[in-house]
C-alpha cells in the first residue's frame, strides 16, 4: 500500500473518530480542541491528495483548509466560551451512551447509503465517501441533541467539514472559486455564529439554548 | 507417514497447551504482582514483592473451605467453572505458538464465549449467597459486560474481517504474513477499543478498583466476598489468568513477532520468551494508565464502554472501507 | 453589458451606503439603484423572451429568461421595500430605537443582499449560485436581529444554525452533482474525468449523469435549498425569523429569499428531469410541497401574531410553488412564474402594511390591535386587499397562478394532490379570514379619531396591488416572457 493511501486512510479515519470524539465528551473545551484536530486532519488530507495529483489548486486549498478550520474557526470560539464560566455540557438530549450506540448506527448508515457514489467511481479514494457521510450525519446528530450554543456551532461545523471530506475525496475539490467562496462562507458564518453566541450570553445570561423559549406558536 | 507426523502435530499441540496453561497459571499472578510493584513504586512505596500474589495463593490454598449456609448447589461449582473455562480458553489460544492443541476450534467467538461463560457463572455466585454485596456486585459486573461484550466481539471481527477468517491462529499468521497490516487504520481503532474493553472485563481501574473494598464502588469484589481457602484461590487465579489471556491476546494478535510457526523446541522457546516480554511491557503500560486516572462514576462507565464499541464499529466499516 | 449593470447598481448603492454617514438621501440612493434594477430586468426580459441569451465576464454571468423574469421580480420587490425602508427607519431613529450606525448597516446589508440574490439568478455557475445563496444567509442574519430585542437575537440564531445546515446539504448535493459529471455514463462521445458546475455543460450532459447518484444529489438538494425555501419540514426557522425582523426586511426575505432558493431549484430540477425521468423529482417536490401545505393549514388556525400569520402564508404559498414545480410541464413552470411574482408582490405589501402598523401600535398581537379599519382605514383598507389577493381572490394574479398550477397538476395525473392541496386552501382562508376580520373589522372602544395615513406611504403600496391585479386580468405584458423562461427549464 502506497504511502499516499496510507496517510489518506489515516487522516479521513481521523476526521470521523475526531466526530465520534466530540459526541463522546463532555467538556465543551475538550470538543473545540477537537474540532481543531479535525480541520488540522482535513487539511492533510487535502494535502495529501494534491502532493498525489501535483494539483496546485487543491494544494492551496489545502493550506486555506488547515489555516481557517484549524487555527481561527476553534480561536472564535474559544473566545464565545471565555466569557462562560461553566464549561460542563449539561444533560444533552440524548444521553451520551445511547447517543454513541446512535452514531455507531449511522456509521453503518452511511456506508449502505455511500454504496450508489462508490459503484460510480471504485478509486482508493472515492471508496472512503462514507467516512465523510459518516461525520456528516454524526455533525448533525451533535447539532440536534446539544443545547449549549458553542456545542451547536461545533455540530454546525462538523458538518461542515464531513461535507468538505466527502468533496475532497470525490471530486478532489470543485473548482477553485467555489472553494474560495465556500471557505469565506463558513469562516463569516462562524464569525457571525461568534457574535450571536456573545450577544445571547451578554443579553440572557446563560448559554442554554433551551431557555431562548420566546418564539413558539 | 502423514499419520504419523500429524499424530506428532497434535501431541505437539497438546504440549504446547499444557505449556501455556503452566505460563499462565504460573505467570497471571506475577503479572498482577508486577502491576501492584509498578503502581506502589511510581506512587512512592515500596510495595510488596512482585511473587506475593502466587503467596497468597499457597496460603489459601492451605485453609478451609467454608460454604455460605443459604447458598444453593450451583455454589460450589462457580469457582471450578471459572477456573476451568479460562483454562480452556488458553490452551486453545495462538499465546506461544500458531498452533496449540484443538486450534481450529480457536475461533473468537469460542474464546469470547468461554470468558463470557467464566463471568456469568461467577455472577451467579454472587447472586446464589443471597448478601446484598453479592447481588449487587453481580448486577454491576453484568451491567458492564453487556457493554463490553458487544465492544469486544466487533473489534476482533474487525480483525477477522482482514484477516479473512475469524480463527484466531489464522488472524496471527495472517499478520506475521503482512507486517503492513500492523498499521492500519482499522487495527489502530480495534486497538482503542479492546483496549477499554480489556479494561473493563479484567476489573481495572476506571472502570473497577480492584483494592476497594467499599460498598459504592465494589464490582468484582463484591461477587467474590464469599469465597474461602481453595476457592478463592481458584477465582482469583482464574481472574488473573483472564487479565493475562487479553493481554496476551491483544499482544498477539497486534504484535504477533516471535509467536512460533513451527514446532521446534527453540521456537517455542522464543516464543514463551517474546510473550513474557510482550504481556510485561503492556501489563507495565496497564499500571501506568491505572496511577494516573480515577476511578469512573458507574454511571459513567456506560459512556467509557459505548465510546469503546463505538470506535470498535469505526474499526468494521473502515475495514470494509479500505479493503 | 446589461447583466454586468444588474449587478453594479446595488453594489454601488452598498458602498455609498457603507462609506457615507447615514443620511436619508442614503436610502433613497438606494432605492434609486433597486428602481434601475427593475427597469433593467425589464430590459433584460425584452430581449431574452425572443430566445437570446445575454452573456458578461467570458460567460460567468448568463442571462436567459428565466434569469431575466427573476431580475423583474427581485427588482420590483426591492424597490418597493427600499421606499419603504426610508420611512422605517426614519420613523425607528426618530423613537431611539436605532442608531444611525445601524442604519447604515441595514442599508449595507440589504444592498449586499441584493447583489448576492441578483449574482445568484444570473450565474451561469451552479457552484457560484450556491456560494452568493450562502452569501445571503451570513447578510440576512443581522438583519433579521436588527432590532436587538430578546426575540430577535433568539429568531437570528435559529435562523442561522438552520440555514447553514440547509445550505451545507445544499452544497453536498452541488457536489455530488459535479461527481456525477465526472463520472458521465455514454461513452466516448461524452468527456470523462473533467466536472463542470455551468449549467448549460450540464443540461448538455445530463442524459448520460448516472442515475443513483443524481438522486441522491436530488434529495439532497431538495432538502438543502428547501431549507431556505422555508419547505416543510425544515420550516421551523421561517416564522420566527419574519416575525422578529423589521418589516421590509421580512418583505424582501418572503418575495425574494424564498423565491431565489426556489429558483435554484427549478434549476437543478431541469437536470434532474433529462437524467432520471420527471417521477423521482415529482415526489420529492410533492411530499415537501404537500408537507409545507399541511403544516401551513394547521399552524395558521391558532395565530395570535398577524406577522406569523403572512410568515406561515409564505411557507403555504412555497408548497404550492412545489406542488406546481411538481407537475412540471411548461404550463405548469409558466404557473409557477406568475405565482411567484404575483405572491412576492403581495406579500410586500402585506408585510410593510404590517410593518406600518406595528410601528404606530407598538404590538404584532392581532387581538390587541383590532379594529383597524376604523381606526387607520388607509392601512387598513390595504391590508384587507392584501389578504383578500393572498388567498387567491380574482382579480388578482394569485387566483389565475394557483388555478393554472392546479390544472396543470390534474393533467399530469396528481388528482389526489390537487384535491389536498384544496383542502388545506379551504382551511387556510378560514383561518386568515378570521384572523384578518378580528384584525381589522370592529368599533374603536374609546372612540379615536380615525388617522390618516401619508400619501408617499399610500401610493406604492397601491400601485403593487394594482399591478398584481392588473397582471391577474391581462397578462400579455409577461406572456412571452413566462412562457421563454418556462420552457428554459420545462421544454
Amino acid at each position: 500500500m502506497t504511502l499516499y493511501l496510507e496517510v489518506l486512510e489515516i487522516a479521513a479515519g481521523a476526521v470521523l473518530v475526531c466526530a465520534v470524539v466530540t459526541l463522546w465528551r463532555r467538556d465543551v473545551r475538550a470538543i473545540v480542541t477537537i474540532l481543531a484536530v479535525q480541520g488540522v486532519c482535513l487539511g492533510i488530507v487535502a494535502g495529501d491528495l494534491a502532493i498525489h495529483q501535483r494539483d496546485l489548486a487543491l494544494g492551496a486549498t489545502a493550506l486555506l483548509v488547515l489555516a481557517a478550520k484549524g487555527l481561527v474557526v476553534p480561536l472564535l470560539l474559544r473566545r464565545v466560551l471565555r466569557k462562560d464560566p461553566r464549561s460542563r455540557e449539561t444533560t444533552p438530549l440524548v444521553n451520551i451512551p445511547a447517543s454513541l450506540v446512535a452514531a455507531a448506527a449511522l456509521i453503518v448508515l452511511s456506508y449502505v447509503v455511500s454504496s450508489k457514489i462508490i459503484a460510480l467511481d471504485p478509486s482508493p479514494a472515492t471508496r472512503l465517501v462514507p467516512l465523510g457521510v459518516a461525520t456528516v450525519l454524526v455533525g448533525y446528530f451533535l447539532l440536534v441533541t446539544r443545547q449549549r450554543t458553542v456545542s451547536q456551532i461545533v455540530g454546525l461545523l462538523v458538518v461542515d467539514n464531513g461535507i468538505a471530506l466527502v468533496t475532497f475525496l470525490v471530486t478532489s475539490g470543485v473548482p477553485l472559486i467555489v472553494e474560495l467562496g465556500a471557505s469565506l462562507d463558513v469562516l463569516l458564518v462562524v464569525v457571525v455564529l461568534q457574535v450571536l453566541a456573545t450577544s445571547l450570553g451578554s443579553r440572557f445570561g446563560s448559554f442554554e439554548l433551551d431557555e431562548l423559549t420566546e418564539l413558539h406558536d | 507417514m502423514t499419520a504419523t507426523v500429524s499424530t506428532v502435530h497434535v501431541w505437539s499441540g497438546i504440549a504446547i497447551s499444557v505449556v501455556q496453561v503452566i505460563a499462565l497459571v504460573l505467570g497471571a499472578p506475577l503479572a498482577l504482582g508486577l502491576m501492584a510493584k509498578v503502581r506502589a513504586r511510581v506512587e512512592g512505596r515500596v510495595g510488596a514483592p512482585i511473587r506475593q500474589p502466587l503467596l497468597d495463593l499457597r496460603k489459601l490454598l492451605t485453609k478451609e473451605r467454608v460454604h455460605a449456609e443459604h447458598a444453593s448447589a450451583a455454589l460450589p461449582i462457580v469457582p471450578f467453572v471459572v477456573a476451568a473455562s479460562v483454562v480452556v480458553a488458553v490452551a486453545i489460544s495462538p499465546l506461544i505458538s500458531t498452533s496449540p492443541a484443538l486450534s481450529e476450534s480457536a475461533d473468537l467467538l469460542v474464546v469470547v464465549s468461554l470468558l463470557l461463560a467464566g463471568s456469568v457463572a461467577l455472577a451467579i455466585g454472587g447472586l446464589d449467597t443471597g448478601t446484598a454485596f453479592g447481588g449487587m456486585g453481580a448486577s454491576r459486573a453484568m451491567t458492564i459486560g453487556a457493554l463490553a461484550e458487544p465492544a469486544l466481539l466487533v473489534a476482533v471481527v474487525a480483525l477477522a474481517i482482514q484477516a479473512g477468517s475469524t480463527n484466531l491462529p489464522a488472524i496471527v499468521a495472517g499478520t506475521l504474513a503482512h507486517p503492513a497490516w500492523a498499521a492500519s487504520p482499522e487495527r489502530l481503532l480495534a486497538l482503542g477499543a479492546l483496549s477499554i474493553v480489556v479494561l473493563a472485563e479484567t476489573g481495572r481501574l476506571p472502570v473497577d478498583n480492584p483494592s476497594t473494598h467499599l460498598e459504592l464502588t465494589m464490582i468484582h469484589e463484591a461477587m467474590v466476598l464469599e469465597y474461602a481457602g481453595p476457592d478463592l484461590a481458584l477465582v482469583t487465579v482464574g481472574q488473573a489468568m483472564r487479565l493475562g489471556l487479553l493481554v496476551a491476546l491483544i499482544a498477539n494478535l497486534f504484535f504477533p513477532w516471535g509467536v512460533a510457526t513451527s514446532f521446534s523446541p527453540a521456537a517455542i522457546a522464543i516464543g514463551l520468551v517474546a510473550l513474557g516480554l510482550k504481556v510485561t511491557v503492556i501489563v507495565v503500560v496497564i499500571a501506568l494508565v491505572e496511577v494516573r486516572t480515577a476511578k469512573l462514576r458507574l454511571f459513567r462507565v456506560p459512556e467509557l464502554l459505548a465510546g469503546g464499541f463505538v470506535l470498535a464499529v469505526l474499526a468494521v466499516v473502515t475495514g470494509l472501507v479500505t479493503r | 453589458m446589461l447583466t454586468l449593470l444588474v449587478l453594479v447598481f446595488p453594489l454601488a448603492a452598498g458602498l455609498v451606503a457603507l462609506v457615507v454617514p447615514w443620511r436619508p438621501w442614503v436610502g433613497w440612493v438606494a432605492a434609486g439603484a433597486d428602481a434601475v434594477v427593475l427597469a433593467l430586468g425589464i430590459a433584460l426580459a425584452v430581449t431574452t423572451s425572443r430566445g437570446h441569451v445575454q452573456h458578461s465576464l467570458g460567460g460567468a454571468v448568463r442571462a436567459d429568461a428565466l434569469s431575466a423574469f427573476m431580475v423583474l421580480v427581485i427588482g420590483a420587490i426591492t424597490t418597493l421595500a427600499a421606499i419603504q425602508s426610508v420611512r422605517y427607519l426614519r420613523i425607528e431613529r426618530e423613537a431611539g430605537r436605532c442608531t444611525d450606525r445601524h442604519a447604515s448597516l441595514y442599508a449595507v446589508l440589504v444592498q449586499v443582499f441584493v447583489t448576492c440574490m441578483l449574482g445568484a439568478v444570473l450565474a451561469a455557475n451552479l457552484g457560484v449560485l450556491w456560494v452568493a445563496v450562502e452569501a445571503t444567509t451570513i447578510a440576512t442574519t443581522f438583519l433579521v436581529g436588527h432590532r436587538r430585542t430578546d426575540g430577535a437575537l433568539e429568531a437570528s440564531w435559529k435562523y442561522v444554525v438552520l440555514c447553514s445546515v440547509g445550505i451545507a446539504l445544499a452544497f453536498l448535493g452541488t457536489v455530488l452533482v459535479y461527481f456525477a459529471a465526472i463520472h458521465p455514463g455514454g461513452g466516448p462521445s461524452v468527456a470523462h474525468g473533467v466536472g463542470t458546475l455551468n449549467w448549460t455543460s450540464l443540461m448538455a450532459i445530463a442524459k448520460h449523469l448516472d442515475p443513483n447518484v443524481m438522486r441522491l444529489a436530488m434529495a439532497l438538494l431538495v432538502l438543502g435549498y428547501g431549507t431556505k425555501v422555508g419547505l416543510a419540514p425544515m420550516h421551523s426557522w421561517l416564522p420566527d425569523a419574519h416575525s422578529q425582523a423589521p418589516a421590509p426586511v421580512s418583505a424582501l426575505m418572503s418575495g425574494v429569499l424564498l423565491t431565489v432558493a426556489f429558483y435554484a431549484l427549478l434549476r437543478f430540477k431541469a437536470i434532474a428531469d433529462a437524467a432520471l425521468g420527471p417521477a423521482f423529482p415529482r415526489t420529492l417536490l410533492v411530499v415537501v410541497g404537500l408537507a409545507s401545505l399541511l403544516a401551513a393549514a394547521s399552524l395558521l388556525i391558532a395565530q395570535r401574531d398577524y406577522k406569523r400569520m403572512l410568515a406561515y402564508s409564505s411557507i403555504e404559498h412555497m408548497g404550492l410553488l412545489a406542488l406546481g414545480a411538481a407537475a412540471g410541464s411548461t404550463l405548469a413552470i409558466a404557473a409557477v412564474l406568475l405565482h411567484i411574482l404575483g405572491h412576492g408582490l403581495t406579500k410586500a405589501v402585506l408585510f410593510l402594511t404590517s410593518g406600518e402598523i406595528h410601528q404606530a401600535e407598538h404590538t404584532s398581537e392581532i387581538a390587541t390591535v383590532g379594529s383597524l379599519l376604523a381606526r387607520r382605514p388607509a392601512l387598513g383598507g390595504i391590508f384587507g386587499v392584501g389578504i383578500l389577493a393572498i388567498v387567491g381572490f380574482p382579480p388578482f394574479s394569485l387566483f389565475i397562478s394557483e388555478f393554472t398550477m392546479f390544472r396543470a397538476e390534474a393533467d399530469a395525473g396528481l388528482w389526489w394532490v390537487v384535491v389536498v392541496a384544496l383542502g388545506c386552501l379551504c382551511v387556510i382562508f378560514a383561518a386568515m379570514a378570521g384572523h384578518s376580520r378580528r384584525l381589522l373589522l370592529g368599533d374603536p372602544d374609546d372612540g379615536t379619531v380615525a388617522v390618516a395615513t401619508p400619501r408617499s406611504v399610500v401610493a406604492p403600496l397601491v400601485t403593487a396591488l394594482v399591478a398584481c391585479a392588473v397582471i391577474g386580468v391581462v397578462a400579455w405584458p409577461l406572456q412571452s416572457l413566462l412562457h421563454a423562461a418556462a420552457r428554459v427549464v420545462a421544454p
